[in-house]
């Protein structure tokens, strides 16, 4: 193999044999001007057909009667039938107010705890690499595990977390913690804080070794302390990759509602039901495919609009 | 003054000790819990007494789960499924990312970006269709099918983050290679390969983690065990098992020890490619 690859694309083939070898016409590909799109076409072709096709699929699905246990309602256009539903529906009020909790609630915890982690390994003390190792874990570990982990830990009748704060003082009896709407939300923020908090500690860490330490000698120099120097030269230095790990997260917590689906299925009542786990229901469990692609095509709206708001004021911020 | 300084290094010393000690106690901590959960007998599990540290041990939970559940069945499915996303984003991701990183063409910034743009599009509006299309080809319930859908949000993945890698590796040997006669492909496959080498296993282990761990597609496009993952048999245990904390501990660990392990040895250069990946991005 390595000797036909070696072969210049010039040279006229000396057999019959190695005229059709498919390892010289690739070879003689390759020197093509097309090479570049060549190369691209499998995963663009995948891309369109896994991506880009069920996505507009879905669309216009939103537009339709869709039902699948339901075949005698027919498949017909019904505009903005769907659309004019979720106004009118308050599980999908409630659900959007509770995704705003959940999204900014947990891209608080983890931005904070996140960055504290990256500040603590950056000083590269004896020993970090293997408390970093431990500390970003987490974030590799699959929803599933993760949610059944904590639900052991917080059962209502054996579970540890109850047990040690039973024994703290800060409870006087064990608790249920998903069982009760007021601390429901709480408690899953808790968990998803702890799935991928790390997943800011890993971005930070990458831009902290970006900023160059002539700017902390010469704020020494001056005097400034130590969260003047954070305020004013690290925060600042990293806005970009900041801006770049709040999207990133923010699509992920939009879009994917398995760890809530896992630990609560959005109950108690409607406690933690948000737009991608009550559009998933609808799918999953009513099979109606037409509301529920209007609820996603709704989510993704709301994506990008943030996205688009999110990258221009960072933007205009940093002039 | 100089004495101060020094003080306070070691004030901030102490403190990013005890600030990395405390996280990771917590991060590994559910972790411990599980694993002794999983070796506790019955009665030192459903107590009123927390047992913290267990005196007796026992392998039942694993015992019964391979041999009364289909764990080793959805193990074997989620393996295949695995390999095929792999491979998958090996055959056409690889060249993909080759491109971006070595070429400047019309639209390859636009291109680019449309990889990227890609991850925003919400999971849940996506896997109606497919589910729809997949039934139609007969690819709804295999693991085929199931592979083919996780490239939908790996692939773009797995493109960006090699491209970091082959962007860091040096072109003049290219160069060289190419002035020696070889061909465009013959550089790539002797030439950038294996000098990526060690980015191209972190991105590969980076997917085949992300694949194992998939629970929302392969909920919605499974529905029998021939093709059924372990995370969404792990989860309907919830409901065939009364009182399965043992059994959901042992799964748990079973299923993460293959992630601990391939993180533990690929972790810096995959974390590498996960912050090039973004940054650029």
């Amino acid at each position: 193999m390595s000797r036909s690859l070696n072969m210049p694309g010039s040279r006229p083939p000396r057999t019959i044999w190695e005229a059709i070898s498919p390892f010289r016409l690739i070879g003689e590909l390759s020197e093509t001007r097309y090479w570049m799109y060549l190369l691209l076409l499998p995963s663009a072709l995948l891309i369109t057909a896994v991506v880009l096709y069920p996505t507009v699929y879905g669309m216009q699905m939103s537009f339709r009667e869709m039902r699948l246990n339901r075949p005698d309602l027919g498949n017909d256009w019904v505009l903005f039938k769907h659309y004019v539903r979720m106004i009118n529906d308050p599980i999908f009020w409630v659900s959007l107010r509770n995704t705003a909790v959940w999204v900014t609630s947990s891209i608080v915890l983890e931005f904070l705890i996140g960055l504290i982690a990256a500040l603590a390994l950056n000083r590269d003390l004896p020993g970090t690499k293997l408390l970093a190792v431990l500390i970003l874990l987490p974030y590799f570990l699959p929803n599933v595990v993760a949610g059944h982990m904590w639900a052991l830990m917080l059962d209502p009748r054996m579970g540890v977390i109850n047990d040690l704060l039973l024994k703290v003082g800060l409870l006087t009896e064990y608790k249920a913690w998903f069982a009760d709407p007021t601390t429901a939300m709480a408690a899953a923020i808790i968990v998803e804080a702890w799935h991928s908090f790390p997943f800011f500690t890993l971005l930070i860490m990458a831009g902290l070794k970006g900023i160059p330490t002539d700017l902390y000698k010469a704020a020494n120099i001056d005097g400034a302390g130590a969260f003047a120097q954070l305020r004013l030269i690290t925060l600042p230095m990293l806005k970009t990759i900041i801006a770049a790990a709040v999207i990133l997260r923010v699509i992920g917590l939009v879009n994917s509602p398995d760890l809530l689906l896992i630990l609560t299925s959005g109950g108690p009542g409607r406690s933690t039901q948000v737009l991608s786990l009550y559009a998933f229901q609808m799918a999953y469990k009513d099979f109606n495919f037409g509301y529920a692609g209007a609820l996603s095509v709704v989510m993704f709206v709301f994506l990008m609009l943030f996205a688009w708001a999110y990258v221009r004021l960072s933007k205009v911020n940093q002039e | 003054m100089a004495q101060t300084r020094s003080g306070s290094k070691l004030l901030w010393d102490i403190l990013s000790y005890a600030i990395m000690i405390v996280l990771a106690i917590i991060c590994i901590g559910p972790i411990i819990w599980t694993f002794l959960t999983s070796i506790k007998v019955e009665e030192d599990i459903v107590t009123r007494d927390m047992v913290y540290f267990p005196t007796r041990f026992t392998f039942e939970s694993y015992v019964k789960l391979w041999n009364q559940s289909s764990y080793p069945v959805l193990v074997m499915n989620s393996l295949v499924v695995t390999s095929l996303t792999v491979l998958i984003c090996l055959l056409t991701g690889s060249i993909a990312a080759y491109s971006f990183s070595r070429f400047n063409f019309k639209g390859r910034t636009q291109l680019m970006l449309a990889y990227l743009v890609v991850r925003m599009f919400p999971a849940v509006l996506m896997i109606i269709p497919l589910f729809i299309v997949m039934r139609n080809i007969g690819l709804l319930d295999s693991t085929v099918g199931l592979a083919v859908a996780y490239t939908s949000f790996l692939l773009p993945l797995f493109v960006w983050m090699l491209k970091g890698f082959f962007d860091a590796a040096p072109k003049e040997l290219e160069s060289a290679a190419r002035i020696d006669g070889s061909t465009r492909i013959g550089a790539m496959f002797r030439i950038v390969i294996p000098i990526a080498r060690n980015g191209l296993v972190a991105t590969c282990v980076f997917v085949a983690i992300a694949a194992w761990n998939e629970y929302l597609f392969a909920l919605m496009l499974t529905t029998s065990q021939g093709s059924r993952t372990w995370p969404v048999g792990l989860q309907l245990m919830v409901g065939e098992f009364q009182l399965p904390w043992g059994m959901l501990a042992a799964g748990g660990m079973i299923s993460i020890l293959p992630v601990i392990i391939l993180f533990a040895i690929v972790q810096r250069v995959m974390v590498a490619g996960i912050t090039a990946g973004a940054v650029k991005g």
